[in-house]
């Protein structure tokens, strides 16, 4: 026993020095995958605040191009406005239409606080579950996928954005069909990677990729970018495809955060599915 | 002034710089400039290791919480105050520190600043950057993010105890 004892005197330094190194390195590892805690996240109140002020005070650095990207989008949906069409026939007798049903609604937030060059990027939103934000909600912007929901707080929110290790959203080329998940690798914030693509059909450069929408966080559609090249995987058939982002995530600022109405049904339906079991 | 205050108006003074400012920039090639270790410098030499480390703990901490990083700073900052009292001792005066309030550049010279602090901030970097990425595959990129990254932080911690640490005077 006091031998015991004299050890724990003798090494107390190091041994206070493992036991917070190993606190600090597992909330780092496990949180990359299962966020807790609100308060270690810049969704926590104070971090918010701190994050909120900041940004009220740089928001005007980006303010021109925002305001441009708005316009043009407004441009866009004033088009389908029933205003902008000329009545071909007078004598239509409006009726209620069933064909069609609102599934996804989508909330437009604010980026605080991004980074692009981590290994694991994250962007905080000025909208929580206040809102009606829930964790694995999707996030896109005007010109492409974002990220999905990873933490909320009341007031706040923290996207794992598509510039992180796990991200794995199924997307698919536009016109051939095929479909595999974004990876990054975490080095170039504009250009990501699809995995999973058999090499057995030629993609070529600039095919459009979009979401695939079959995990019901996104719809499908959204445009996530362009193939800019296509590298074979040694040992596999497989392509390595090199994915250029069509949105800059450097100077992003606002988004929207997709809210699907439809998403418990697919749940409960794809829960019914029977799970193979290990023979 | 007060001592007590001195370091927590420098512990405050360099978390909200690295979270507010420096987390903030963008400068791609994998440049992330760091700062914050330079308070395990500008903290006396008479503290003992333990509550340097709970210090270390609770910086690191504070930018954990407002960068996203969950516990990276924490495990890097705590790492280099355990590290501390080894690389003061290789590096130590002739007549010890007695004579020494803090190891800012102008009390302990040029030459003491820059083993001590670059021998700190290697070590930082190195585990920081390992941690961060945590891939062995990734060799190269962790040499190219840390290599990088060093001479510009090292050159801005010079800037900032420019600006945060009285010179002392003539005597």
């Amino acid at each position: 026993m006091r031998n015991l004892i004299a050890f724990f005197r003798r090494f107390r330094i190091f041994l206070i020095f493992v036991v917070l190194q190993i606190l600090a390195l597992s909330t780092y590892f496990t949180f990359l995958q299962y966020p807790r805690a609100q308060y270690l996240t810049t969704a926590g109140a104070i971090q918010g605040k701190i994050m909120e002020t900041e940004y009220e005070l740089t928001k005007h650095f980006n303010l021109a191009r925002t305001n441009d990207l708005l316009q043009k989008e407004n441009i866009k949906l004033r088009e389908r406005d029933p205003q902008s069409f000329r009545r071909l026939q007078h004598n239509l007798v409006r009726i209620e239409d069933t064909l069609y049903k609102q599934q996804y609604q989508y909330l437009p937030a604010t980026v605080l606080n991004s980074t692009v060059t981590k290994r694991n990027n994250y962007f905080t939103l000025n909208i929580g579950s206040v809102n009606g934000i829930k964790r694995g909600m999707g996030v896109f912007s005007d010109k492409g996928v974002v990220g999905i929901i990873h933490n909320v707080s009341p007031h706040f929110s923290v996207v794992k954005s598509v510039l992180t290790e796990n991200i794995n959203i199924d997307v698919m080329m536009e016109d051939l069909g095929l479909f595999g998940l974004l990876k990054w690798d975490g080095r170039d914030p504009r250009r990501g990677s699809i995995s999973g693509i058999t090499n057995d059909v030629k993609i070529k450069k600039w095919t459009k990729v979009v979401t695939r929408g079959g995990a019901g966080i996104f719809p499908r559609g959204l445009p996530v970018g362009v193939v800019e090249k296509t590298k074979a995987v040694e040992g596999k058939p497989l392509w390595d495809v090199v994915l250029l982002f069509s949105e800059d995530y450097r100077s992003l600022q606002r988004v929207y955060v997709i809210k699907n109405l439809m998403k418990e049904e697919q749940n409960k339906l794809e829960s019914q599915i029977p799970v193979d079991k290990e023979e | 002034m007060n001592t007590f205050l001195k370091y927590s108006l420098r512990f405050i003074a360099l978390m909200f710089i690295q979270t507010l400012i420096l987390n903030q920039l963008e400068l791609g090639w994998g440049i992330q400039l760091m700062v914050y270790p330079l308070l395990l410098v500008l903290l006396p030499f008479d503290i003992d290791t333990i509550p340097l480390m709970g210090i270390a703990f609770l910086l690191g901490f504070g930018i954990d919480a407002m960068s996203n990083t969950y516990g990276l700073h924490t495990s890097s900052i705590v790492l280099l105050a355990y590290m501390r009292p080894i690389i003061y001792k290789m590096y130590a005066p002739r007549d010890g520190y007695e004579n020494f309030a803090d190891g800012n550049i102008y009390e302990m010279g040029t030459r003491w600043f820059v083993f001590v602090y670059g021998s700190m901030l290697i070590i930082h970097h190195l585990w920081f950057f390992t941690m961060e990425i945590f891939r062995i595959t990734d060799f190269f990129f962790i040499m190219q993010k840390t290599l990088l990254s060093l001479p510009l932080s090292f050159i801005l911690s010079l800037l900032v105890q420019a600006l945060f640490v009285a010179k002392p005077k003539e005597r």
